[in-house]
């Protein structure tokens, strides 16, 4: 079984954890089976461990930490690597463990206890962040949309999601995953379109959908100016295949990168606790 | 189920208090074709949230079944108000423009240097 370090991120930005990441399944084969060392990381990040996790539900691989006791507790915290599906289970991991949430696996099969599982997490995410008029929309719209988007388009029964608040920080961190067929396979399967995974990602964030009905196709954009747009210093990272969208710090950037393959969609943004009320009716229009 | 002239759907009950996903509505299609009632109250008490697509599936639910039921959204919350009625305009006359997108390609090693360095 090939062993794999996660490097620890340079810095807490979404891009130094992308650089961990990329540094991590760089030249990974197709489900091949790894070990991942942990014992590098300070810190455990939802853009690094989310896709480790779903990774390793996916292939049957392994993995080791640290020494270090903090790394280790706060990995059986949030039930790594396998995550909860159930609504009780989720209860009561957040009953016992405040400030933290666990890897939610949401089934799509599950129906509506799925749906309860995925409201559970939104409102343990809510009530991190404070009572803030309008929060509540800015922190669902988001998770709903892309859930249920990369979800319904992946053809996988499973998906991942997993977030973390930093309190001294003043974020929120969410991750998204899944391990479907990608944009890119979307669009070929349901569209007949052969597009790169650079070009399948410009298609969702102009709004083109698989779908035929013209007034769908929205809700990754919409998401995505919700976060970095209405939540003033948000960042968004969208990964698919070979490609990726990183908007963070007013900058945006499509990215290519070489030798790496994400079968299906990783979804990660960083959200600012709100300073005052906020207003998303305006992005939704 | 007992014949009755209306009947109300507790959809925070059936379903869940924040509506994310499209295939959901899937749920309460069923539950709704297994009433025997023309007209019914689909109730939103405690429902915190709705999402646009699930306000999409919901509005085309409500079309599809036009000619057999009679349904109306009850006790929404001023969000779950605001989005029906955006989804339902937008299905009425939707949005002439999308969304412009053009970025330039850069690689990640690129990237990187430029701005962890």
């Amino acid at each position: 079984m090939k062993k794999v370090s996660i490097p620890n991120p340079k810095n807490n930005s979404l891009l130094a954890q992308i650089e961990s990441l990329y540094k991590t399944f760089i030249n990974v084969k197709d489900k091949e089976s790894l070990e991942f060392d942990l014992s590098l990381l300070n810190w455990i990040y939802p853009l690094l461990v989310l896709p480790v996790s779903a990774y390793i539900n996916n292939t049957h691989s392994e993995y080791k930490t640290s020494f270090s006791d903090k790394i280790k507790t706060y990995l059986e915290t949030i039930s790594f690597p396998e995550g909860i599906d159930s609504i009780s289970l989720f209860q009561r991991k957040v009953q016992k463990y405040k400030t933290y949430i666990p890897i939610s696996v949401l089934k799509k099969s599950g129906g509506a206890e799925r749906e309860r599982l995925e409201a559970l997490f939104a409102e343990k995410i809510y009530e991190m962040l404070g009572s803030i008029p309008g929060a509540q929309n800015a922190v669902c719209y988001p998770i709903a949309e892309l859930v249920t988007n990369i979800f319904e388009h992946s053809k996988k029964d499973t998906g991942f999601i997993f977030g973390q608040f930093y309190p001294n920080k003043n974020y929120l961190d969410i991750c998204i995953v899944d391990c479907g067929r990608g944009f890119s396979g979307a669009y070929r399967e349901e569209k007949g379109l052969k597009l790169s995974d650079s070009s399948a990602i410009s298609e969702v964030m102009k709004g083109n959908s698989v779908k035929p009905e013209k007034e769908r196709g929205y809700g990754i954009w919409t998401s995505k100016r919700i976060i970095c747009d209405a939540l003033d210093g948000g960042g968004f990272i969208m990964i698919s295949g070979s490609a990726g969208l990183i908007s963070e710090n007013k900058r945006e950037n499509l990215v290519s990168f070489p030798n790496f393959y994400w079968q299906g969609v990783i979804i990660a943004y960083r959200i600012p606790v709100p300073r005052g009320p906020v207003d998303i009716s305006s992005f939704i229009e | 189920m007992k014949k009755s002239k209306k009947v109300s759907i507790d959809i925070a009950n059936l379903l869940a208090s924040i509506i994310s996903s499209r295939d959901i509505i899937n749920i309460l299609e069923k539950f709704i074709k297994k009433i025997d009632a023309k007209t019914i109250d689909l109730d939103f008490t405690d429902v915190k949230f709705v999402s646009r697509s699930a306000a999409h599936a919901l509005s085309l639910l409500k079309d599809k079944l036009r000619t057999k039921k009679d349904i109306s959204f009850i006790n929404t919350n001023k969000d779950v108000t605001e989005m029906l009625r955006v989804v339902a305009a937008n299905r009425m006359v939707s949005k002439s423009q999308k969304p412009q997108f053009s970025l330039e390609k850069i690689n990640i090693n690129s990237l990187l240097k430029e701005s962890l360095t």
